[in-house]
């Protein structure tokens, strides 16, 4: 399972405190930058300063370790790789970039509430609600995340299940128990999306774009309401 | 109080009957719901909030049909799934019951302030800020109820509460629920629970076959599953 899901701790670390606004835009920003920075001691000292801050959320030193080291195995990977190709500056400029911008993204989730994420993609999406519904993609990114240590488990068991089956070299065997299971679990979600009344606030969310934009004239009025009504009745 | 009236539901593309026709008025405090796997015990709880809508007849709770007035139905029903995984969508618990109470609370700090009080009142207030994914199966329960509980539902249905738990957070569980001051429709296998309940209904092959006191009801059960031929209806 991804160790840094579900990370965040409420503390009072400046990162914590740091409103989530501020903090995206820093992760945007240093991300951007990162594509520009080509000297390796800017990149050493970016990386650096990116495990600082993340150190000084105060993770669980546990999930704290477990992230680091992968992090860095991965950067080591795509080092390596271009170091096998005989460009070891383009290597490091790749690791120091990766570290960089993994090691500031784990600061920000781990300091970070999703509910304070979430209201800042609705807030963000806000001004577009006529084309976008701002509630839903909140809710949906919200979806992603929470899927995905429920599909790292199902992978597992699903593994598992054709190892005890003697037939773990099978892709066919994994994968499809776990795609089966992969859309069990959504369906499943899907009715407790309805079961908890959310999926009636998306809704709601599309009524109350259309209410912002009534007519003025009380004719057309009348010919929205009777048009709401009727799609309530289908639904 | 639910009224069934000739509810049936048929699958729309097999036209295979899952539950025929229904009549029944569940007034009790504590109705409890017993049946095979298939039998239509599930189909027959998920009326109740309008996850499923009867395809003939009509199912009404507190006077309000749940096919014209869903959205009003299903806050007064919470329902209570067998897997609570796939109920609980953010990532710690603390932010999974501010999700049920996005649409009844209006602030940020009044919504934590509830969803903790949520929390507490299960006895997982020092659960609040861990990811759902660490949580053990019976407290994962008690958060998918408190996600319920929270936003003051007059009638639970738990379809299964207690079947993936262990024996002392099955017991947990199910004296949490039988506390609640709320109507409480327990669809369940556990004979111990059902025999609890005021009034318990006996479903077999998408029919009501019992409707009458636990005792009776869980004796007719065992009878009917282990075949004695001079059992006949006894609605």
């Amino acid at each position: 399972m991804n160790p840094t899901l579900g990370a965040y701790r409420p503390l009072r670390t400046p990162m914590h405190l740091a409103p989530a606004w501020f903090k995206v835009l820093l992760l945007a920003l240093v991300s951007v930058l990162m594509i520009f920075v080509q000297d390796m001691a800017t990149g050493v000292a970016f990386a650096s300063a990116s495990l600082a801050l993340y150190l000084s959320t105060l993770p669980p030193w546990r999930t704290a370790l477990k992230a680091i080291l992968w992090t860095f195995l991965f950067a080591a990977m795509a080092a390596g790789y271009q170091l096998w190709r005989g460009e070891w500056q383009l290597g490091v400029d790749i690791a120091t970039d990766l570290l960089t911008v993994v090691f500031l993204a784990l600061a920000v989730s781990t300091a970070t509430p999703m509910s304070e994420m979430l209201d800042l993609l609705s807030g963000v999406l806000r001004p577009f609600r006529r084309f976008v519904p701002h509630e839903t993609i909140g809710l949906m990114f919200s979806l992603l995340i929470r899927l995905i240590p429920e599909m790292v488990q199902i992978l597992g068991e699903s593994r598992q299940a054709a190892m005890a089956r003697g037939v773990e070299r099978s892709p066919r065997a994994i994968l499809v128990p776990a795609a089966t299971r992969t859309v069990g679990f959504a369906v499943d979600l899907g009715q407790a999306l309805h079961a908890r009344g959310i999926a009636d606030g998306v809704v709601e969310e599309r009524d109350e774009v259309v209410d912002s934009e009534l007519p003025k004239s009380r004719r057309a009025r009348r010919a929205l309401e009777s048009r709401k009504a009727r799609r309530r009745a289908a639904r | 109080m639910i009224v069934f009236e000739d509810a049936a539901v048929v699958a729309p593309d097999s036209g295979v009957t899952i539950l025929e026709p229904t009549t029944l008025t569940l007034s009790e405090r504590h109705i409890s719901v017993i049946g095979a796997n298939g039998s239509g015990k599930s189909t027959l709880a998920r009326l109740i909030n309008g996850l499923v809508m009867p395809t003939e007849g009509t199912v009404t709770v507190e006077g309000k049909t749940t096919r014209k007035h869903g959205r009003e139905v299903r806050r007064m029903v919470g329902f209570l799934f067998t897997d609570p995984s796939a109920q609980l969508i953010m990532p710690t618990a603390a932010e999974d019951v501010m999700l049920s109470l996005r649409r009844t609370v209006k602030g940020k700090d009044a919504r934590m302030r509830a969803a903790l009080e949520a929390l507490e009142s299960l006895g997982l207030a020092d659960r609040a800020d861990v990811a759902v994914s660490a949580l053990s199966g019976g407290q994962r329960q008690l958060l998918a109820l408190a996600g319920v509980l929270a936003v003051a539902p007059k009638i639970i249905v738990a379809d299964e509460p207690t079947t993936l738990l262990d024996l002392k957070w099955r017991g947990h569980v199910g004296a949490l629920l039988r506390s609640l001051p709320v109507q409480l429709i327990e669809v369940t296998h556990d004979l111990d629970s059902a025999m609890r309940a005021e009034r318990t209904l006996v479903i077999d092959s998408g029919k009501v076959v019992f409707d009458g006191a636990p005792g009776d009801a869980v004796q007719f059960y065992r009878d009917l599953i282990f075949g004695r031929p001079e059992q006949t209806q006894r609605v």
